[in-house]
């Protein structure tokens, strides 16, 4: 996997650096900020582009823009955002792009689990940070359809939610990928959302029904 | 201002007036002290001769003629007379040296006393003495002048109230009254034979014999001449009010006013010549000297301004009287008259039936004829206090908002920029009905009048003079919204404060809020971010351990630990904005602490004593910006801080010897400071004149 680093902590940059390096991917780029963020690449045509949504000059939402305009010029190549804290809105937003990422920053200590979440969307999947989906799904305390489901189909449509493919969460809750295909079908059921396959338009539906009470998705 | 606006007449110059008023005017800029000494000396003289004529008055002709028409209550009517032309006449003069007016009212009352006294020497000397030596050459004195002092009325006319013509065009007035008064003077003079009674016993030493016919042509001149010079300045007073505006109209309508009613009441006694040829003589003499005394009375009120305001109600109420008078005496008469003429001559039933009609018609009429005076003669007066009265009557019901007075004072005044500005006491400011202060009160020709109440400013109303020529209206307009006013300013004084309180506290949540966005920046740019970069390294230092390169790790494991130490000094520095920890041990262990931080010399006094924690991090915080202003902005060397009780409240204070100057900017530390005090209810005050540095005090409410 080619990565596109964009982070403006030197040190944050070359400990992500050398944590991709250590898993056998490729570091081709890491800049400072967003500038020059479209020429490299131009430049390196990577997998996947990693930045922090918050750079200079004003350190505000510079990343979360410099994201925006990579995937308006290259809709396939895989972005994840890293930030220093929840943000919903924004969050559902980008990741409801599709092959996009939004995570905390800490998440990078979970190295395994790090790793698979950037080549899910660097391969065009989509990365939710769990605690922006436990906020989406708490701000939904009132819904009948959720309080529904069992704690196991909650857990599933969390990290559904989160962007992980059957075999991902099978994976993460110890379980057979055919439990887990049940479990799926439950949840859409129940929910009343399209039994789709597995994939990003799942991802979709299943966002669409969490952020229902917040912004609609655009 | 009224000798402001004279001496300004005087410096235009005397044109289009004779060369004798030019000699008085040289007189007058020769020196004011000189001039009022004159006219003193003038009236002196009048006074003089006036007490000497009564003195001959009171010992009489010692016989009774119809023809002596100046004895008794005549003549001492016309003594009267001659003495208030004379005192106005010096009190104009010796006020307003530089206006002819005064000189020629002292003239006039001048001449009529040596008129009259030469008068009563020559009636005295001829009929009840012989004591009295030259009472003939008195006698041919008195003929001489006594016809040309009627001219001087027409003088009077065509100058007032300023002492000069109108204008140019009226200079063949002055003339024609200066040519008939000298004719009358020389007929006078040359008119041969003995003269009329009740000096028949003289006959004239300069007289021209056989020029009896050519002289009384010239004397028929000479009364033309001389009444056409008074119609001409009652002309020209009417011309005058036309063009008249303010004070000047004012002058001009009061002289107008009594003049007409002088001249009605002398019409209606000379009318009684007519009717009884003889008998009361001198009682109708003394009515005649008295309405004309009038005349010169209100002339010099009016120049004198004095109470003039008041005139104008004076005036309306004359008005509305005479006419009751007339229109009740005419249907008195009429009723008489007429039942009269139905029950018989001389029935009582008519005259009690008159007399009730009278009573009945009293009130009813008076009412109405006001109101016809005022509509007819005070239109504008009429309506705008009537607008007010409405309004306030709204407000009362309250169907109109007090600050709805200023609309109502610029419809009623007609002046379109009228502006009102109310005066805040406790900021000494004056601001709109919006609250905006006005800071400087623009100069541009409006007039400003002040509005009282109680002793009390309230504001100012700004307006353009041009627009409104009654200055009475103006003032009685506004002492009539004052109540409006009043309720006005307290509304704005009040939204003034609520506004303040809301910017204040919406200040603090801003200020809060920042404090908050910092923090959780700092936090997460700074902190959180070594924190994960630490992890990220460990995570590696793991690796590397797994991957047979020991080494490399120990050396990874050293980054982290650095990354761990400086992370322990940020967070350390991020504690800094918040209360200090020394603060546990007191206010003043606290100050001390921060004063050693500080790059000056600080004396620090401070008491042991404990505060309430909030005011004593109030005080902490206030310490720490007006240090951190003294060092950074005013370049003090050295700096006295002090904190401690006085009254009950906690006061902090900062002054220093540097630059001064400093003024609460919006959003600067020192406007901060101000909401952060204003917070705990307490005051802020800095003293800092340029080059004196600044002194910086606050008052923190602490309990008991």
């Amino acid at each position: 996997m080619r990565v596109v680093i964009a982070e403006d902590q030197v040190l944050l940059r070359e400990g992500l650096g050398r944590l991709f390096e250590d898993a056998g991917d490729e570091v081709v780029a890491s800049l400072g900020s967003a500038d020059g963020l479209l020429a490299a690449i131009a430049e390196h045509d990577p997998d996947l582009v990693v930045l922090d949504i918050r750079m200079p000059p004003t350190f505000t939402d510079e990343g979360a823009r410099a994201a925006r305009e990579v995937k308006q010029a290259h809709p396939e190549l895989g972005v994840l955002v890293l930030s220093q804290h929840i943000e919903t809105t924004h969050a559902v937003e980008l990741v409801a792009l599709g092959g996009f990422g939004y995570l905390l920053k800490d998440r990078v200590l979970a190295v395994g689990e790090f790793l698979a979440s950037a080549e899910r969307v660097a391969e065009g999947g989509s990365a939710l940070d769990p605690k922006v989906v436990a906020s989406l799904v708490s701000a939904r305390g009132e819904d009948h359809q959720l309080a529904e489901l069992t704690e196991r189909e909650c857990e599933v449509l969390q990290l559904m939610a989160e962007g992980l493919t059957n075999a991902g969460i099978a994976k993460r809750l110890y379980l057979s990928e055919r439990t887990i295909e049940a479990h799926v079908r439950h949840v859409l059921t129940k929910l009343d959302l399209p039994v789709s396959e597995d994939g990003h338009r799942r991802v979709l539906a299943v966002l669409a029904h969490l952020s229902a009470t917040q912004e609609p998705l655009r | 201002m009224d000798e402001h606006a004279s001496a300004q007449a005087a410096a235009r110059g005397d044109r289009g007036d004779s060369a004798a008023w030019a000699q008085v005017g040289r007189v007058a800029r020769g020196g004011q002290l000189t001039a009022r000494r004159i006219a003193a000396l003038i009236w002196g003289l009048c006074l003089v001769i006036a007490l000497a004529a009564l003195a001959l008055l009171a010992i009489g002709p010692g016989r009774v003629l119809p023809s002596d028409v100046f004895s008794g209550v005549g003549g001492m009517s016309f003594l009267v007379l001659a003495m208030t032309f004379a005192s106005v006449g010096v009190l104009v003069a010796r006020r307003v040296p530089e206006s002819r007016i005064g000189w020629i009212f002292l003239l006039t009352g001048l001449a009529n006393c040596v008129q009259l006294l030469t008068w009563q020497y020559a009636d005295v000397g001829l009929h009840a003495t012989d004591l009295l030596p030259g009472a003939s050459a008195a006698a041919v004195f008195n003929s001489v002048i006594s016809e040309a002092t009627a001219g001087l009325l027409g003088l009077s006319l065509l100058l007032f109230p300023d002492g000069r013509l109108p204008s140019r065009r009226w200079r063949p007035a002055l003339a024609s009254l200066f040519v008939g008064m000298a004719l009358l003077v020389l007929t006078g003079t040359i008119r041969p034979g003995r003269y009329a009674e009740p000096f028949a016993q003289v006959s004239n030493p300069f007289g021209v014999s056989g020029a009896r016919g050519v002289i009384d042509g010239v004397d028929f001149a000479g009364w033309l001449f001389v009444i056409a010079g008074i119609g001409l300045g009652a002309a020209a007073m009417v011309v005058r009010l036309r063009r008249a505006r303010g004070i000047e109209r004012q002058q001009l309508e009061l002289v107008l006013v009594v003049g007409s009613v002088a001249a009605t009441v002398a019409a209606l006694v000379m009318a009684t010549w007519l009717v009884w040829p003889t008998g009361h003589l001198q009682m109708r003499i003394a009515l005649l000297g008295l309405c004309f005394a009038s005349v010169p009375l209100a002339a010099g009120v009016g120049i004198l301004r004095y109470r003039l305001y008041e005139i104008d109600l004076v005036v309306n109420r004359t008005l509305v009287y005479v006419a009751l008078t007339v229109i009740l005496a005419a249907a008195f008469a009429v009723t008489v008259v007429l039942l009269g003429t139905l029950l018989g001559r001389g029935s009582g039933w008519a005259t009690a039936a008159a007399t009730l009609v009278v009573a009945v018609a009293f009130r009813p009429l008076r009412a109405r004829l006001q109101d016809v005076v005022d509509r007819r003669f005070n239109r504008a007066r009429y309506d705008a206090l009537r607008r007010v009265a409405n309004f306030l009557e709204d407000l009362r019901a309250g169907r109109a908002t007090p600050e709805e007075v200023e609309p109502v004072l610029r419809e009623v005044l007609s002046d379109p920029r009228l502006e009102l500005l109310f005066f805040l006491p406790e900021s000494e400011l004056y601001v709109d009905a919006r609250g905006v202060p006005v800071s400087d009160i623009p100069d541009d020709g409006r007039e400003r009048i002040p509005v009282e109440r109680g002793g009390q400013p309230l504001g100012v109303v700004l307006h353009d003079p041009a627009t409104q020529d009654n200055p009475i209206l103006l003032r009685r307009v506004v002492e009539a919204g004052g109540l409006a006013i009043e309720i006005a300013r307290l509304h704005v004084a009040l939204r003034r404060q609520l506004a303040e309180v809301e910017a204040s506290r919406a200040r603090i949540v801003a200020a809060g809020n920042e404090e908050r966005r910092r923090l959780e920046r700092d936090l997460h740019d700074g902190a959180q971010q070594r924190l994960v970069s630490i992890g990220l390294a460990l995570r590696h230092a793991q690796h590397e351990l797994s991957t047979s390169s020991p080494e490399r790790a120990r050396h990874t494991l050293d980054g982290a630990l650095a990354e761990v130490a400086l992370s322990i000094d940020e967070l350390r520095e991020l504690a800094h904005g918040l209360p200090p920890a020394q603060l546990d041990a007191g206010l003043g262990p606290a100050l001390r602490e921060l004063a050693r931080r500080v790059p000056a010399r600080v004396e620090v006094k401070a008491p042991g004593e404990r505060f309430d924690r909030g005011v004593e991090t109030a005080a902490y915080f206030i310490a720490c910006e007006g240090l951190t202003n003294a060092v950074k902005h005013a370049d003090a060397t050295r700096i006295v801080l002090s904190a401690g009780r006085e009254n009950g409240k906690l006061v902090v204070s900062v002054s220093d010897d540097g630059a001064g100057g400093a003024t609460p900017t919006p959003g600067s530390g020192l406007s901060g400071l101000a909401d952060r005090v204003a917070a705990y209810g307490g005051s802020l005050r800095i003293e800092s004149d340029r080059g004196a540095g600044t002194t910086l005090v606050a008052e923190l409410p602490c309990g008991s």
